[in-house]
């Protein structure tokens, strides 16, 4: 286990460099600098030499790329063009957090909401419940989330002023959000749940356990639920990854300082630093979020195995 | 039913709860909205118009705009200028203080300034100070030293500054926030972190800053060691900022904000509101034609395009936004000679009008032989798309030409422009200062990003207006460059000046704004 963990770790270091190393070349060829167009067309070009040498970006590209991986090796990601002055790890580490808490209580609400559902429809399969679940499995996969976050700002925010509109000052700002966020979250939770609960509902040992005379609960809880959950653990890996990593349109209607639009901004502004910065994190987070995740898979389901064949 | 009734309740309960139950602070709290982050408050760094918003609230120049944007003395008490127009000596107000207690000296004005010249500013405007202080630009390409730029502290109350040509608005341009001092000590003692948090700053302004995220906004409270203290009414004020216009919108409705721009799909449906105003900001979206190309460098191709475009149906039914119809380069509404705005003084001269069009295009026709299409190059934003269909389906319609749209994102518009790879591009200029000369500057260096025009008559006329000390003839000589630019060579197509259209709230009284430069002023407001 501890050795194949290991080499999954070896791996997405291997990973990231490539990552690291694409990402940094295609950077390099998008169009334009990270001044303003049209400021930096009325510099004299001795100004511009200037500007460019004291960012480095007067080197040829191979030269920077090395310094770069050089600086990142000592942990040191440079600093921000746009943020002028401050270093990118600060940068991305003050824009993480309100994404990430928005993100983690999507997630909850998502998994909560969206295993309850499944449950109830597989349980009560071609039921009012089971055709309610699937029209808003639909819905909240199909309906983009900026939709329901304006819907939800307007009423729940502005009508009936329930909640803050808007802003992160304090915790209560968060709940609107994280409930445009979680739609998809719990659809596709609520679909998987409900698919594999059927299935495992049909099962030899289910009907062995309702013959044995086990309560309806008992059978549901104990041997149904159990069971189904595997493939959930499957599709929570992307699903936390997709709303920890910020989302933009939520975080522009809400007015939050997240991480989604800080990536959209800064490829738009050239920011260099922190578009490498980011994707570092992001890649590496994906890739973390996925062996975690098959680890779990192996705890949960002794069938699973991780390490095949040598150790064995 | 009891269900039924339950759910009734609930609904009632959330149909009665108060509307306004977030806006707490708002009647104590000025709150404005900018719609992009606020990344850095360093003046020499910062180029948008909100790191200027909240810099000018925070700091204060030599002077400051009043309602009729009109430079007033500020930090300086009274000035002298030389008979040659050429030497500007300001003298401090006694006891001028940083928030810190440190005196405001004439050598914080020496030292924010010479930042703003070197190369150091990669806000890209070191050209405002360069283009008239003696010696700026050769301090900022390093080729003279410090003590040889013409901008000097004479004594700790005393700034000498020399320019190179008589500037009747230099005065105006010190309002501007690049004007601004910084404490020279202090900087030196925070180094590379001066302006990253409220603390790393000190201000001299109406207001001091107590808390800043670049991505949240500013909140900002009065400043006690401020000179003018007793004039200023408003104890707190936040700028938030808000990426999202119905956001704001839905944010203004709930008294979070004290006033919100609205965007073209809310100006129509508050046009009877009596918190709506409408102004015209100093900025002009025009058609750079590229002069080296092989339509579009005929001239009367240019009369053609220019004349087809009907500004007035694009205003008011496309943008619809407050924008008004660009029938010159120099925007509304800025200063002429003193009684007439220039643009009164010279008229339309890019007017829409199809049947010279027509005859511009037979004309065209002639010269050029068949003319398949042409492409216009623009930035991606949604006003520039329209903007861009607009133009299409306009020469479509009245010279049958066919037009193809380019779409950048604004970095890759800029670099094609200047890479000369366009035949005519959508762009804006936002006036720096409140004098055409911001604009007609702009077509003496004839690079590709200007549509290479080179024409030894206009850059006559700039050239003496630059030298002239004669006001009258100055202005002459400008009216007679943009003519010559726009209706003559029609190297650029006006088509439109931006519009604003805000809602402020009823108690919130003499909230300033301005056309350009410093964008608002909340040391004159109050509540009423």
């Amino acid at each position: 286990m501890v050795k194949y963990v290991l080499k999954r770790l070896g791996y997405i270091l291997v990973t990231l460099w490539i990552i690291i190393t694409c990402t940094f070349f295609l950077m390099k060829n998008l169009p334009g600098t990270p001044f303003d167009a049209e400021r930096f067309s009325i510099m004299t070009p001795a100004q511009q030499e200037k500007v460019l040498e004291m960012y480095g970006l007067n080197d040829p590209v191979p030269v920077q790329y090395v310094k770069y991986i050089g600086n990142m090796l000592r942990g040191d990601l440079g600093t921000s063009f746009t943020y002028v002055n401050q270093d990118v790890a600060k940068v991305i580490g003050s824009r993480l957090g309100p994404s990430a808490l928005i993100g983690l209580q999507a997630v909850l609400i998502g998994l909560a909401l969206g295993l309850i559902l499944g449950v109830l429809a597989a349980w009560k399969h071609n039921s009012g419940i089971d055709y309610f679940t699937m029209i808003l499995a639909v819905l909240g996969v199909s309906m983009p989330n900026f939709v329901a976050a304006a819907l939800l700002q307007y009423f729940i925010g502005l009508k009936w002023g329930v909640l803050p509109i808007a802003f992160w000052t304090s915790w209560s700002c968060s709940i609107l959000p994280s409930i445009a966020l979680s739609f998809s979250a719990t659809a596709q939770v609520a679909r998987f749940m409900r698919t594999e609960m059927l299935d495992v509902l049909d099962q030899d040992y289910i009907v062995t356990a309702r013959a044995k005379g086990i309560s309806q609960a008992k059978v549901l809880m104990k041997h149904a639920v159990k069971n189904s959950i595997i493939p959930v653990v499957t599709v929570l890996g992307p699903i936390v990854v997709n709303l920890l990593t910020g989302s933009l349109a939520v975080e522009n209607i809400f007015s939050i300082p997240g991480i989604g639009s800080l990536f959209v901004d800064c490829i738009k502004a050239n920011d260099y630093p922190v578009i490498m910065g980011i994707t570092i994190f992001y890649a590496a987070f994906y890739m973390l979020i996925v062996l975690l995740v098959d680890v779990v898979y192996s705890l949960i389901d002794p069938r699973i195995r991780l390490a095949r064949g040598k150790e064995n | 039913m009891k269900k039924r009734m339950a759910a009734l309740m609930l609904t009632m309960a959330m149909a009665a709860a108060p509307v306004s139950a977030y806006a707490a602070d708002a009647s104590q709290t000025l709150s404005v909205a900018v719609t992009a982050e606020v990344k850095t408050l360093v003046q020499w760094a910062a180029s948008e118009e909100q790191a200027s918003l909240v810099n000018n609230q925070a700091q204060e120049g030599l002077f400051r705009m009043d309602e009729n944007n009109q430079p007033q003395p500020a930090l300086c008490d009274t000035y002298d200028v030389s008979d040659d127009k050429l030497t500007y000596t300001f003298h401090l107000r006694d006891g001028i203080q940083w928030s810190n207690g440190d005196p405001v000296k004439a050598g914080d004005f020496v030292f924010s300034w010479l930042k703003q010249m070197s190369a150091e500013a990669t806000n890209g405007y070191s050209f405002i100070m360069n283009d008239y202080i003696v010696n700026g630009q050769e301090y900022s390409e390093g080729t003279v030293e410090a003590d040889e730029v013409g901008v000097k502290a004479v004594d700790d109350q005393t700034l000498e500054v020399q320019l190179k040509n008589p500037t009747p608005y230099f005065t105006n341009l010190c309002t501007m926030a690049m004007f601004f001092p910084v404490n020279e000590e202090f900087y030196n003692s925070v180094g590379d972190q001066y302006g990253l948090t409220p603390d790393n700053m000190v201000y001299c302004g109406p207001y001091v800053i107590t808390e800043y995220d670049p991505a949240v906004g500013v909140t900002l409270a009065k400043n006690d060691n401020y000179w003018d203290k007793d004039n200023v009414k408003i104890e707190n004020a936040k700028v938030r900022v808000m990426k999202d216009a119905s956001a704001a919108y839905n944010a203004y409705q709930s008294g979070e904000l004290s006033q919100v721009e609205l965007d073209s799909t809310n100006v129509a449906a508050n046009k009877d509101n009596p918190e709506f105003s409408q102004t015209v900001d100093f900025r002009t979206t025009y058609l750079q034609f590229n002069l080296t190309d092989d339509v579009v460098g005929n001239v009367n191709m240019r009369q053609a395009i220019s004349h087809a475009i009907d500004r007035n149906a694009l205003t008011e039914f496309v943008l619809a936004d407050g924008s008004v119809p660009g029938n010159g380069l120099v925007a509304d509404g800025m200063s002429g000679d003193g009684e007439k705005t220039f643009r009164e003084l010279n008229g339309d001269i890019a007017v829409y009008d199809v049947d010279e069009a027509k005859k511009y295009y037979d004309e065209a026709l002639k010269e050029l032989g068949e003319v398949k299409s042409l492409t216009v190059l623009v930035g991606d934003d949604s006003v520039s798309k329209s903007v861009a269909t607009f133009l299409q389906s306009e020469l479509s319609k009245n010279l049958g030409l066919t037009v193809e749209i380019d779409t950048k994102t604004m970095q890759g518009r800029g670099e094609q422009m200047d890479a000369n790879n366009y035949q005519m591009g959508v762009t804006a200029w936002g006036a720096d200062y409140d004098d055409a000369m911001t604009y007609l500057d702009l077509w003496t260096n004839g690079t590709p990003y200007r549509g290479n025009y080179v024409d030894e008559e206009y850059n006559s006329l700039i050239a003496d207006a630059k030298t002239q000390t004669d006001d009258t003839k100055r202005l002459d000589d400008m009216l007679q460059a943009e003519k010559k630019l726009v209706a003559e060579d029609a190297v650029v197509s006006p088509i439109y000046h931006k519009g604003s259209a805000t809602l402020t709230k009823s108690n919130v009284k003499n909230l300033i704004t301005h056309p350009i430069g410093v964008p608002m002023e909340f040391k004159y407001a109050y509540f009423e």
